[in-house]
Parts: structure tokens; sequence; C-alpha cells
């Protein structure tokens, strides 16, 4: 037995409704517990900054297209090299980490659990081995649907229930966590080397459009009772003018589900441009959040981008293979048979680019106009905006006014004209931030009755301190102090165990993946559907068999089953 | 008699996974659904019984345990230590490879870097616009294979994934798609190609850079033979790869060990990107060993780079040409080798030989090879796939976990590993 | 006379490549596939020995005619014996150049050695399953 006692945290905890109360933590075998014995261990916070573990709801660290950013970038790995030391093994790089460079800097800043964006179902395995290797956050997936063949025939055929049962089929063999859109249609259309246009464009052969993949999608994914949403990358992702088609899928929703949100639309940033083309193009954060606002049944994150270099990677190859033709710089495909694809390439956001500029702007925006924090989560889809090192100065920017004017300043200066931040005066205080970086993240995903993303007792011991006493700081004014403290903890403790200590690693990690499993009725299992056992056969070039991802691939297994209606 | 069905087979990189294998008294007595090449590995027998010492002139029978204590000892006693091989094992047990390789400060290269390396460094350069397999079976309906003879060394992958590969949109394979081969020499592959392009040996750069200068609708600058191929027919080739609804190039060491070696393959990817204009167009290596793209996706996640990791600084370091097997022993820098899942000195130039002569060497092989002759210690482990199982990569990126069909004493590669790391740390005090 | 070695995967060269002590591996590694034209002016028959020299030494092969072959250019299957003569340098690739080396060919009543000679000749210690 185990038992740690944090006292004098001054405690943000927005799920049970604590604002800055200081407060004992009292943990027990990785739980939070009412108190504890005398005996155990103590940590004084000095009335430090003590939020629940952070929650990363859209990040890429684990799986096929990551690594494939890792190994065509030996530049991006000699930017960030750490040396094996103490319980920390070797890292490098810097916006495409090695899996122990993405844990230990995660760590440092506070988060313990991490949703993968995408993982593609015929390539499960390969990021279960790689969560494995990020040892100090518990981990999730985001599983593809976008282009799947059996699911756009069920929906072509007008058969919600079979498309759950596909879906519900899937995650279960491939231990995935919820159900992944990106860019739905376009996927398939780019294995011919098309895309979409918008969501009434029939995707080729299959003849549905993006807006019956969503709509029906969104529907088998309530049905099969998942903790999470359908999370969606809507299409036209990064072209001019793309808001009215987000505003189109965004209103394709209805409110399915009273716990939480029936779409998560994510890196909404990326889909929020204004104009007919590069030259008028401009921000339209203001109709989204507006949109956004007046429907609970939405979340979205930002996808702020931040400037410097990085590496886009996303499912999206259309996408990625149009920053080819834009920015000529090296580039990688892979689709994926039946299923959906990706694209990688590198990318520098600039100040002296008008485009990058307004880009800047619209995550901020997005995050200052949505009126809820728990409908605009603090995201940078990590690393298409920015490296996620870069939260701090996020949180920075949109608790500070006087930091967004002083960085504007620095931006292309036509950008004022493109876009409304510099007049928006709001300032987020930590309440605000501690829902945008942990507490939203839980009820999005559907991980609070799991025990995540708050601290009452029976609760996972995920706790994060950060060197900051927030009534000796005004983060309006110190934006400074803000970047610092939420750069590196003082401790970062993961099931009741010191992970973190000011930025170093202090054990190996033992880290517990996340799945489900929908109970679904015999009629439903398509292990026994003839048509689909046929054509899995005929069309994959993997036996359906050795497609499914054995549980020994988890290091910690946390099966959520759910109670399927079909 | 045990029939076990959809095994996957630990010899190529097309890791077929149909595989039936009939089991009798504890031994493979046939395969079914295999090529030659992979049914002759499961049938495998003389394996070597126990592990081995060399003691002067002669060898002699060493216990499991000091053959491990043997290898942790050397491993910790050397200065620049050398772990080499990692593709016919199972990604378990290059994990560990890669962990030892960062305590005791050595270097790790795995069999990339005698063969794709030059297609990885490639990639580095210019991307790599690829796809699994199964979107070619079901899509493609031209495939070139360029520098690449399947027929002798992927036996079923025209068969599983092109040429008779029947697929979702193009039902009669072998009607509707056309080949292309592209080679030196008129091999089997080439005598089924629709279109057979001989290039002279060393050609492949300036024929890829005439086939891109006549997509780009520069055909004017092109003489009247490049590298031996005529105009017309490189005028007919590009014509057909720009007609082609879904083209899909196969690459092999044709392009990687000729003169120009990344800069060949550069060359050809850059050329499928070009097409991406015009038409969808693939481009990806037949990668030979069943598990070498394995031992390239474990050392990237896990050190940043695909091969040839200097760990001497303590940080991962990569440096091709540098911190590559070949040219370490060649430059005798390494004064102690492990080597597992290959057979460097059948496949390494006599220079490295010699000082693998020179150096104490450790290997994990199931089988006496031409490395034993230079080893201090062989341990014999499973074969991946037979007696042990675990995780491999298909040369498209896909993994699959190999089957055990039958279970025998051997520990696995991973086992053996795990405990020569572990008594490692112990003497390190870890 | 001077040839452009080309060394290369073959079927039967994969078949024995779990089992390099057999006389069928040694064979088959052995074995430089030459075009007949070069063959004739060799004064070779199929199966013939050949003294074949690199940038790094010389080895004897089995000379056998093939069809697949260009004149000037040979083919030797992946293996000791062609290693036993291509140098190490890689160019700072990694990579030897193992489909480009120039060698010269010239017929002799040496035998090809054992894989096992092969490597007790640089120094190893040839084991024999017993």
């Amino acid at each position: 037995m185990s038992e740690l006692l944090i006292k004098n945290a001054c405690v943000i905890d927005p799920l049970r409704r604590i604002n800055a109360e200081t407060m004992d933590i009292a943990i027990r075998d990785g739980k939070i517990v009412e108190d504890v014995s005398s005996a155990a261990e103590v940590i004084d916070a000095h009335g430090a900054l003590t939020l629940p573990g952070g929650i990363d709801s859209h990040t890429h660290v684990c799986g096929t297209k990551v690594n494939f950013g890792r190994y065509m970038s030996p530049e991006d790995m000699r930017a960030g090299r750490t040396p094996r030391r103490g319980a920390m093994h070797a890292t490098s790089g810097y916006s495409v980490p090695t899996t122990y460079g993405n844990s230990y800097r995660y760590s440092a800043m506070g988060y313990t659990t991490l949703l993968e964006g995408a993982m593609a179902p015929l390539e499960a395995r390969h990021t279960h081995e790689e969560f494995v290797y990020t040892p100090l956050q518990d981990t999730m997936a985001n599983t593809l649907f976008d282009g799947n063949w059996a699911v756009m025939e069920a929906i072509r055929d007008g058969d919600t229930k079979r498309v759950a049962a596909i879906i519900g089929w899937t995650l279960r063999a491939v231990k995935g966590f919820s159900v992944k859109l990106t860019n739905p249609g376009g996927t398939e259309a780019w294995q011919w080397g098309k895309n979409v246009s918008c969501i009434r464009d029939p995707v080729p052969y299959f003849e549905v459009t993006p807006a019956e993949i969503i709509r029906t999608t969104v529907e088998a994914n309530e049905l099969l009772g998942l903790p999470h949403s359908v999370h969606l990358h809507c299409n036209n992702l990064g072209m001019p003018g793309n808001y009215t088609c987000t505003l189109g899928s965004l209103g394709l929703i209805p409110d399915l589900n009273p716990r939480r949100q029936t779409l998560y639309a994510t890196h909404v940033q990326f889909h929020a441009y204004g104009g007919s083309g590069w030259k008028d193009f401009c921000s339209k954060s203001e109709p989204i959040a507006r949109f956004v606002n007046m429907r609970p049944q939405i979340v979205i994150d930002m996808g702020q981008v931040m400037f410097g270099r990085t590496t886009t990677m996303t499912a999206d190859g259309p996408m990625e293979f149009n920053l080819y033709r834009l920015y000529r710089e090296k580039w990688s495909n892979h689709d994926v048979e039946l299923e959906t694809g990706s694209g990688i390439i590198p990318i520098v956001y600039r100040r002296k680019n008008l485009v990058n500029s307004v880009m800047w702007a619209i995550g901020l925006e997005l995050a200052l106009l949505t009126k809820s924090p728990w409908q605009c989560l603090l995201t940078t889809d990590n690393p298409n905006g920015a490296p996620f090192v870069k939260y701090p100065e996020i949180i920075a920017l949109l608790m500070s006014k006087k930091y967004r004017d002083a960085e504007f300043a620095t931006v292309h200066p036509d950008t004022g004209s493109r876009v409304p931040l510099p007049a928006i005066e709001r300032e987020l205080d930590w309440y605000e931030i501690a829902v945008m970086t942990r507490a939203g993240q839980a009820r999005a995903l559907g991980l609070q009755d799991l025990g995540k993303g708050h601290l009452k007792p029976g609760a996972e011991a995920d706790v994060a301190i950060y060197p900051i006493r927030i009534d000796e700081v005004d983060p309006s004014v110190d934006y400074q102090k803000v970047i610092e403290a939420f750069s590196q903890t003082e401790y970062t403790i993961k099931r009741g165990r010191v992970v973190s200590r000011r930025g170093e690693c202090l054990v190996d990690g033992s880290n517990a993946t996340f799945w489900v499993r929908p109970k679904v009725s015999d009629e439903y299992d398509m292990g026994r559907d003839p048509e689909f056992i046929e054509n899995f056969d005929r069309y994959y070039t993997v036996r359906m068999r050795n497609y499914p991802v054995q549980e020994k691939y988890l290091n910690r297994n946390r099966c959520i089953e759910t109670e399927a209606a079909i | 008699m045990t029939i076990v069905k959809d095994v996957v087979c630990p010899f190529c990189g097309c890791l077929c996974d149909d595989l039936e294998v009939n089991v009798e008294g504890g031994r493979v007595v046939s395969v079914g659904n295999a090529c030659e090449l992979g049914a002759t590995k499961l049938a495998g027998e003389k394996r070597m019984k126990n592990p081995i010492l060399r003691d002067g002139n002669e060898w002699r029978d060493i216990t499991y345990d000091e053959a491990i204590q043997y290898t942790a000892d050397m491993l910790l006693a050397a200065e620049r230590p050398l772990l080499y091989g990692w593709s016919g094992t199972h990604g378990e047990a290059q994990c560990v490879g890669v962990h030892m390789a960062e305590l005791v400060r050595g270097v790790i290269d795995n069999t990339s870097s005698v063969c794709h390396g030059p297609s990885i460094l490639a990639i580095q350069e210019v991307g790599h616009p690829g796809c699994t397999l199964g979107v070619v079976k079901n899509r493609a309906d031209l495939v070139i294979y360029w520098g690449s003879n399947p027929i002798d060394a992927h036996p079923r992958h025209l068969s599983r994934y092109t040429c008779y590969a029947d697929g979702f949109f193009l039902e009669n394979a072998f009607r509707d798609r056309k080949v292309i081969v592209v080679d030196i020499r008129r091999t089997d592959t080439a005598n089924l190609a629709d279109e057979f392009v001989q290039i002279k040996p060393g050609g492949d750069y300036a024929v890829l850079s005439a086939l891109r200068a006549i997509i780009r609708g520069r055909t004017e600058t092109i003489p009247p033979t490049v590298a031996g191929v005529t105009r017309e027919q490189l005028i007919r080739v590009a014509n057909l790869c720009k007609e082609a609804k879904f083209g899909a190039v196969y690459f092999g060491l044709g392009l990687t060990m000729t003169g120009g070696k990344y800069k060949n393959v550069r060359n050809a990817i850059e050329l499928v990107a070009e097409l991406n204009r015009y038409t969808k167009f693939t481009i990806s290596a037949m990668r030979g060993h069943y598990n070498v793209y394995g031992s390239n996706e474990v050392n990237t996640w896990m050190t940043g780079y695909p091969f040839g990791i200097d760990f001497s600084r303590g940080i991962a370091f990569y440096n091709p040409g540098e911190t590559t097997a070949v040219d370490v022993l060649a430059r005798k820098e390494c004064d102690a080798a492990l080597v597992v899942g290959s057979d460097p000195a059948a496949h390494f130039p006599r220079r490295c030989l010699e000082h693998l002569a020179d150096i104490p060497v450790v290997q994990l092989d199931p089988y006496p090879n031409a490395t034993t002759a230079f080893c201090n210690v062989q341990i014999p482990v499973a074969v991946t796939g037979i007696d042990a199982e675990g995780t491999a990569y298909r040369m498209d990126g896909v993994p699959i976990r190999t089957r055990k069909v039958l279970s025998t004493d051997y520990p696995s590669d991973e086992e053996v590993l795990s405990r020569i790391y572990t008594l490692m740390r112990e003497e390190l005090g870890e | 006379m001077k040839y452009l070695m080309i060394t290369g995967r073959t079927v039967n060269q994969g078949v024995t490549v779990e089992n390099k002590t057999s006389v069928e591996y040694a064979e088959e590694t052995s074995t430089c596939f030459m075009h007949g034209f070069d063959m004739l002016e060799l004064g070779l028959d199929d199966g013939d020995a050949i003294r074949v020299t690199g940038p790094c030494g010389a080895v004897v092969m089995r000379a056998v005619a093939s069809v697949e072959v260009e004149i000037g250019t040979v083919f030797v299957p992946y293996g000791p014996y062609a290693n036993h003569i291509i140098d190490a340098d890689t160019h700072s690739t990694g990579m030897p150049d193992f489909k480009s080396h120039v060698v010269e060919i010239e017929p002799t009543d040496e035998e090809p050695k054992t894989v096992h000679e092969l490597m007790e000749e640089l120094g190893g210690l040839a084991y024999d399953d017993r």
C-alpha cells in the first residue's frame, strides 16, 4: 500500500466546480481518497496551482504516419537530443519527437493522458507498440473510418445499424477508443488522385457524400454507446473560404447525447477561413464561434498555429499533396487499403507570411469568441500547428491581452484588416484554462466516469502541481511567468507516483490503454457476417484472422464495454 | 497431425500470412501456399543444438547461462561495440537491442544499410509517396518493377499483390493490368512484362531524368538514346504512366546498389511525385528480409533514426557512411560485435570479415552460418514464425504478428536479449 | 578480360540461405553467370572454374552460361564468394558497390573453395554441425 498526501495545494477542479481552494489531496494506491494515515509520504505544494493531470484530446504521437514523419526528418531529430540519464532513455526530435521524447516532455508539462489523433485500423498494431513506449501517459486512439469501404457500402444501402456493427467490430478488433473521420470521403477519392470539394460531393464509385458519411456515422456512434462522440476533421482543410463547408458540416449534427457533445470538430482553426483565394484570405472565426455558441452538441478544439518550423501529418492525403504543390518540400504519402490514408510534409509558419499570420490569429479567436471553455479545447493538432511544447505560450496568449498585442505587433502588418483579434479584449482565467486543458477533455472524451480529469475521491491520482501561486501573479501582465509555470511542473503525479519532478522523469512508467468493446447482438456481429468475411479476405491483403490486435500488445488493459443498441 | 492456418511467413518482405503448415511430431512436415523460399525456411532443420564457444581452434558446447554471461561481459568491456543485424527477428527483440546499445553506448545498425539504406536516404531527402500493398492490388492498372526481380526474390509478390492479383476495381488483373520491367538484364520477371526496358548498367539515373523531362513536356531535350534506351521507348513508357489511372512503382537493389545509389532512388521518387500532378502514382521499396522494415520502425520510434545509430556520445547520433556497420568494421572501429538475425560474414565485403576475425563476436542464430566461423560464442534461438512469435512489419509498413506453429525448448531472441540486458544493468548497478 | 560484376538474389540462393554450410549454397553463390560469347572468348565450357579478381582479392568461381546476362557483364548470386572480392568502401553511404565492381576473369585449374575455407582464409574457424 502506498500513500501520498499533497498539502496546501491550490486546487482548480472544474468538474467539481472547485475554483482555487487551498486543500490537501490524499492518495492511496494510485487513487484519490478522502484521507490517508500519518505514514503517508508528504508533498507540500506551498499554495502552488494544482490541477488534475493534463489531457490532450488530439495529438499525433504514435503510429505509422508519425513514425514516417520521424524517419524522413533526421534534421528534426537532431534539433532536440538528450542522452540516457537516470530513468530517462535518450530522446531525439523537435516537432516529431521519439516516443520517449514525447512522453517525457508531456510529463514535464503535467500531461498524464493522451488521445492519439488518428490510427488506421490495418496498422493499429504499430500504434499500440508505440503506446507502450510512451510510458508516462495513458493512451487511447481515434480510429479512422473516413474511407472505410464496408462502412461506405452500408451507408449507401441506408443501413445505419450495419454501419454501427462494422465500427463496433473494428474498434474491438484493433483496440480503438473512438471514431475518427478525416476528410470523410476525400481519403477514398485520393486513392484515385481526387478529392471531394464539399459535403455534397459524392465519393467516386461508392456514391455516398461526406454529409451522409458524417451523419450516419454520428448516429452509429450513439447506437454503440461510445464514451466519445465522432471526432471530425472536416473536408477542405486549409482552403480559403472553407468556413462554409465547416458550418455545413456542423449544421448536420443533431443533439443526440445529454452527457456530452454529439460531434467533436477538431483543429477548427484550419477550417475557419474566408476569402476566395490566398489574396483575400481572412478569418471567419466569428461565424464559426457564433455557431458553436448556439449548439451545445458541438465541441471544437483550436488547432492553434504558432510560428516556426514543424511537420504536418494527417490522414488527409490530398491536403498534404496540395501543401507539396505549394511549398515543394519533401512529401510523403501513405494510402491504407480499404480504409484511409495519410500524408506528411514539413512546414514553416512565418510571421512575414500574411496567410500564416491570419492562421495564428484565428486559433486564438476561436478560443476567445467561444463563450464556454468546455466547448473550445486547447490543442495545436500537434505537431501540425505547432509542437505541443508551445502550449504554455498559447495559454499565456489567451490569458493576456498585453501579450497578444505584443505578438500582434510582430506579425504581418496587413493582418489587422483580415482578422478580428486586435479588437478582442477577453482574457481567459485560470479556471477556464483548466477546463480547456483537462476538465473539458475529460468530459468530451467521456473519461470523467473513468476517473480522469478531476480529483474526486475514487478518481485516478493524476495530479499536476505547477510552480506558480495564482494569488501572486497577474496573468494578464506577468505572462512570462505563466509560460514558465506551465512549461514545467514541480511535480507530475500519475497513479499516485511522482513521475516527473522539475522536468526530470523519475520512473519507467506503466501506462494503460483505453479501448472500447461495444456489445452487439449476434445478428450484428461482423465476425459472423458472411458478406463482411468474404469481402475482407478478398480485398484486404491481410487475413481476417491476423488483423485483430492481440491484447498482449497493451501494457495495461482498460477495456470499456458499452451496451450497443443493435 | 495439426494443420495451422493463416501462418505468417518469416522470409521476405511480402510477409504472406496465408500459409498452411502441417505439423506432426514436433516438426513441420509440409507447407501450403508458400513459395519455395518460405516453404524451405519453415521446414528448416539442422538447427544448432546448444550454445557454442570457440576455445582456441576448437568449439565447445556451453550452457545458455554461460553464453549470456559471456555476451554481457563482452559488451560491457567494449569501448565501441557494434550491435548488428536485427532484420531476421521479431520487433520485441529489436526493442531490447536498442536499449542495449543505448546502455553500452555502442553502434546499432541493421541490414538496411546494405540493402535499402540508400532508399531511406533518398526518402530523407524527398519523401515517400507510397501506399499499402492492397491499394495496388485493388486499383493499379500499371505496375513498374524497376531494378527488381520479384520472381527470384519475392516470388509471390506478383500473385498476391500485382500482376496476377485480382482486385476490387480490376476483375481480371492479368488482362487489365500492364507491367513494365526496367532492368539491365532480361530476368524472369522481365519476360512477363508488357514492356521491358533494358538499361545499360549505371544508366538508371539518366533514364529517370529523361522520363521526368518527357512528363514535363520537354521531349525535345531527349537524345536518340539514353543509357541504351531509345527515345521512342522512353516516350512510350512516359505515356503509359500518364495514361494510367493508378501506377505503382516497385524498385529494388538495382537502384540502391548501382552507382549513384540513393540519388537513383531519389530521382525515381521525384518522378512519381511529379506524376501525381497528372494521375495517381505510388512508389515503394521491395524490402528484403521479412522484418527489416520493422527494425527501421523500432529504431525510429525509439531513437529517431532508422539505422546506423551511434550512442557513443550518449545521444542518438546518425551519419550513414560513418555509423553504418560496413564502415565501422572496415575502419576497424568496433572492438566487439553482437550479431542478431542476419549473417554479415556472407553478405559483407571481405575487409569487414577480416576485422570480425580480430574482435570478440557473439551471434544469436538458430543455424550455423558463415558468421559462425568468426564467433566466439553462438547462441541458438527459436525461429520467429516457427517456434517463436512476435511482430513483423511488411514491406509496406503493415505490422503482422507472426505465429508459433510448434514449441521447442529454444528461447526466443527477445528472451535471450532481455537476460543479457538485465545482467548488464545489474553489473552497472542500475 | 574485364567485366562488370553484378551481384544479386536468386531463388536458389534464397532457398539455401538458411543452410550456408550446404553444398547447394556453395554451388549457387560461387556461380558466375556469363554471356555465351564471353565464355567462348575465354574458352570456357559450362561449369569450368574461373579466377575472378576484384579490387581487393581473387576468388575461384564456376562459369555458367546465361541468356539473361549481357555481354561484358557477369552475374554472381549474393554471397561470400562475390563478397570476397568486393571492396568495403561505401563512398559515405553505408552501401558498398555491390553492383558496380569491374573484375578480371580468366580460366583456372583451381577449384572453388568451400564456404568454410573462405571463412578460414580470413581468420575464421569453421564450425561443423555434428
